[in-house]
C-alpha cells in the first residue's frame, strides 16, 4: 500500500487546530457547500442535506483525528489509500467554511492565486489564510502521491 | 437514495406536473467556487465521470474561466445522483434542462 508520511513543524501548525476545530464545530449543522438545486422534492431535499452532513462530519472528524497525541509527539501525520479520499474531501469542506467565516474581506482573486503578503494581515486573518495554505498543501500532496489510490477506490 | 422519484422513461398520468416536468434529458452543471484547487477538481472529474486527464482538465478550465461546465447530460434520476456525488466533493452543482434535445 502506497503511503506517505509527513512531517510537519508543531510550532506553526499546533495554533491552526483551533481555527480547524472551530470550524468543524460550525460545519456540524452547515453544508460546506451549498445545495443550489431549487426544485428538489423537500423531503428529499432534507434526506440529501441529512446524508451530505453526516458524511461531512465523518470526513471533518476523520482529518481532527490526524492531530492526535501521536503527532503531538513526533509532529507526524501519514495518509494511506484508507484515508487519502477522505482527508482531501475534509481538507476541501474546511476551507470552503474559511471563506465563508473569514476570508471573503480578502476578495476571491487573492483566494485563487494565493498571492497575499501574510504579514499585512491582522492576526485572526492571518491564522485563517496560514489555515488555508496549509489545507491546501495537504490536497496538493495528497493528489499528487495518492490521485491513483483515490480513482481506484 | 430517492424519496420521491419521477422515472423519466414513463408516461405521466394526467395532471402529474412534477413528472412532465422532470422528463426528458437534463444536465449537470458544476459552478465556480474560488476555493477548491485546479487539481482538486480535476481529480474529481476523473473519479466521478471516469473522464481522462484532458477531458477532466478542459471541463476544470470551463469552470474556472467560463464559471460553470455542462460535465454530463442524461435522465434526470441520474443527473440527480451525479449532482449529489459532486456536493459529496463540496463541489456547487446545479440541473438545468437539456434543451438541445
Amino acid at each position: 500500500m502506497k503511503r506517505i508520511e509527513v512531517k510537519l513543524a508543531l510550532p506553526v501548525v499546533a495554533p491552526l487546530l483551533d481555527v480547524i476545530k472551530e470550524l468543524a464545530d460550525s460545519l456540524r449543522k452547515n453544508l460546506a457547500a451549498p445545495l443550489e438545486l431549487k426544485d428538489l422534492d423537500p423531503e428529499f431535499r432534507e434526506a440529501w442535506t441529512d446524508e451530505l452532513l453526516s458524511t461531512q462530519n465523518e470526513e471533518v472528524s476523520t482529518l481532527l483525528a490526524l492531530f492526535d497525541d501521536d503527532f503531538f509527539g513526533d509532529g507526524v501525520v501519514a495518509f494511506d489509500e484508507n484515508n487519502a479520499e477522505i482527508i482531501v474531501r475534509a481538507c476541501a469542506a474546511v476551507r470552503l467554511r474559511l471563506r465563508e467565516k473569514y476570508l471573503k474581506p480578502l476578495g476571491d482573486e487573492a483566494l485563487e492565486s494565493g498571492d497575499l503578503d501574510l504579514m499585512t494581515l491582522d492576526e485572526p486573518l492571518r491564522k485563517a489564510f496560514m489555515c488555508y495554505l496549509f489545507l491546501a498543501t495537504i490536497q496538493e500532496l495528497i493528489i499528487q502521491h495518492l490521485d491513483e489510490s483515490i480513482l481506484g477506490a | 437514495m430517492r424519496i420521491t422519484s419521477a422515472n423519466p422513461q414513463l408516461s405521466p398520468s394526467p395532471g402529474s406536473e412534477t413528472e412532465l416536468r422532470l422528463e426528458g434529458l437534463w444536465r449537470v452543471v458544476v459552478l465556480n467556487d474560488p476555493v477548491n484547487l485546479m487539481s482538486y477538481v480535476v481529480m474529481v472529474f476523473k473519479k466521478v465521470f471516469g473522464y481522462d486527464e484532458q477531458t477532466a482538465r478542459q471541463k476544470m478550465l470551463e469552470v474556472h474561466e467560463q464559471g460553470r461546465s455542462v460535465v454530463w447530460s442524461g435522465l434526470r434520476e441520474k443527473a440527480e445522483a451525479y449532482a449529489f456525488t459532486l456536493q459529496q466533493w463540496h463541489l456547487t452543482a446545479v440541473l438545468e434542462p437539456d434543451e438541445a434535445h
